[in-house]
């Protein structure tokens, strides 16, 4: 009796425990994140489409897939606090364009390459977790490649993507910072020379 | 004799620079932080910049164009093959006495049955590569890092990084067969760099490209990454922040704090916060 007792005690701490820290839902965030990348490789990458068609289904993806106001404030760090709403949207908007650019050239290295997932980790952030997954490569080791998701009710969303260690969300943050810093036009040089950056052609291999 | 030399002032520069220095940032957003010498480091960078321009990358395209992706892979497997006793030293400084074993296994294999290290047959084998220098030893010893140092040629670098470099070149076997050859010396060391220097080059054109293209301000994209990816690497045996884990909430509290944190001008946070515990504990006695 007294054992059962004890053993009913502690399976309900256990439980408390395991409640209390499943902050995400670790097998659904890795859900969303396969299948962003399956849709991506399959409708995008691999799909027998024109070239603009694959651009305007990419930016669909990308926009859906990634919280980028979420991600544009916490990269203009504290100069976020002191921008006007005219300063904060405009930047948002050509930081959106930016990264769908960019990335829209970035995923297609990807090409005939497939992720593997392998499992979570969890976040210091509150209702945030890392999906962990590895991209094999024709030569050397595989690309690490760390998806942080954000979790609001049963919506998911990437707010950050980390290749090999390296953070998108740090990396413009650090950048556009430093930027602010050496530039007296501050906020509106950095939205106008990001604007450029949309601007200019895109590089063909 | 001048090699002596070297190894001293290097040892004392590491020394000098590291001693008022903190370790790595616990909050890797707040990198720009560590680079206390951000004028010259730009300048230097610029100087590299220049040189990788004119000289660098156009061989290197060269080098791409008169090769194939296979022989690039042959090439690439040879000179990390050559970095396994290496390896297999600094995991024995490490503690990581199974590891070691394993380096050395796949250097005395992929040397001989992997023809001079082009194949990798060890690791077809499951014997997992695991690069280690001197660097990471230091690290795992809880050496400070010092302050981020672009180096001329060799580009983003700390103290205990450079120092080493110079380390890791008396394990590497090139050296060690150069010893026997007087005249050759000098030659075979330069050229075997020149080398290494070419082929790590080649793996990371398009990822440069491709950064600087999408950078307002690439001098600091490359130091965040670098730095990002040295956080990540390198955690001291005592520490207990295995995980670099940035905090990424916004509008609530803790984000405030570390924005104000920022403008007080405080240079590590985690140290700050600890002082004030023991400030607070000296004013209880």
């Amino acid at each position: 009796m007294k054992k059962n007792l004890f053993w009913s005690f502690l399976a309900v701490v256990l439980l408390g425990i395991g409640t209390a820290r499943a902050d995400v839902d670790g097998a659904k965030a890795e859900a969303f994140v396969k299948k962003v990348t399956t849709e991506g490789i399959e409708e995008i990458i691999n799909a027998n489409v024109s070239q603009q068609v694959k651009d305007q289904r990419f930016a669909k993806l990308f926009n859906e897939a990634l919280d980028l106001d979420f991600i544009g404030q916490f990269v203009l760090g504290r100069n976020w606090r002191t921008s006007t709403p005219e300063q904060r949207s405009a930047f948002i908007k050509v930081y959106r364009e930016l990264n769908v650019k960019t990335w829209s050239q970035r995923f297609d290295e990807f090409k005939g390459k497939n992720f593997i997932f392998s499992g979570t980790t969890p976040s210091n952030s509150k209702n945030q977790i890392f999906v962990n997954s590895s991209v094999p490569m024709e030569q050397g080791e595989p690309a690490k490649v760390v998806w942080r998701v954000k979790q609001s009710g049963n919506n998911y969303k990437i707010v950050d993507i980390i290749i090999e260690n390296v953070s998108l969300a740090i990396t413009a943050r650090n950048e556009y910072s430093s930027f602010i810093k050496n530039n007296p036009g501050g906020v509106d040089a950095l939205i106008k020379d990001l604007q450029k950056k949309v601007n200019q052609p895109v590089v063909k291999k | 004799m001048s090699k002596k030399i070297l190894m001293s002032t290097a040892a004392a520069a590491v020394l000098f620079l590291t001693a008022s220095c903190a370790t790595a940032p616990a909050n890797p957003s707040e990198f720009d932080q560590y680079d206390r010498f951000e004028t010259f480091n730009r300048a230097v960078f610029k100087f590299n910049y220049e040189v990788d321009k004119y000289v660098i990358k156009p061989v290197t395209r060269g080098y791409r164009a008169i090769t194939t992706p296979f022989v690039r892979e042959r090439v690439n497997n040879a000179l990390a093959n050559l970095l396994e006793p290496m390896s297999s030293i600094n995991q024995v400084l490490q503690g990581e006495f199974k590891q070691s074993a394993v380096s050395l296994g796949r250097f005395a294999v992929n040397s001989t049955l992997g023809l001079a290290g082009t194949f990798d047959v060890a690791g077809a084998w499951g014997w997992k590569k695991e690069v280690s220098g001197f660097d990471s030893t230091l690290a795992k010893w809880c050496v400070p890092d010092g302050p981020y140092l672009v180096l001329p040629l060799l580009g983003p670098s700390t103290p205990r990084s450079a120092a080493s470099l110079i380390v890791d070149a008396y394990t590497e076997p090139v050296y060690w067969a150069a010893q026997n050859d007087a005249n050759y010396k000098d030659k075979i060391m330069w050229g075997s760099a020149a080398v290494v220097y070419i082929a790590v080059r080649e793996k990371t054109l398009d990822l440069m490209e491709d950064l600087e293209r999408n950078s307002v301000d690439y001098y600091a994209t490359m130091r965040t990454a670098y730095l990002q990816n040295r956080a990540k690497k390198n955690v001291c045996i005592n520490s207990d922040a295995q995980d670099v884990n940035y905090d990424f909430d916004f509008g609530i509290e803790d984000e405030d704090e570390v924005f104000d944190a920022e403008e007080t001008a405080a240079p590590v946070l985690p140290q700050h916060k600890q002082s004030d515990i023991m400030i607070d504990k000296a004013e209880i006695k």
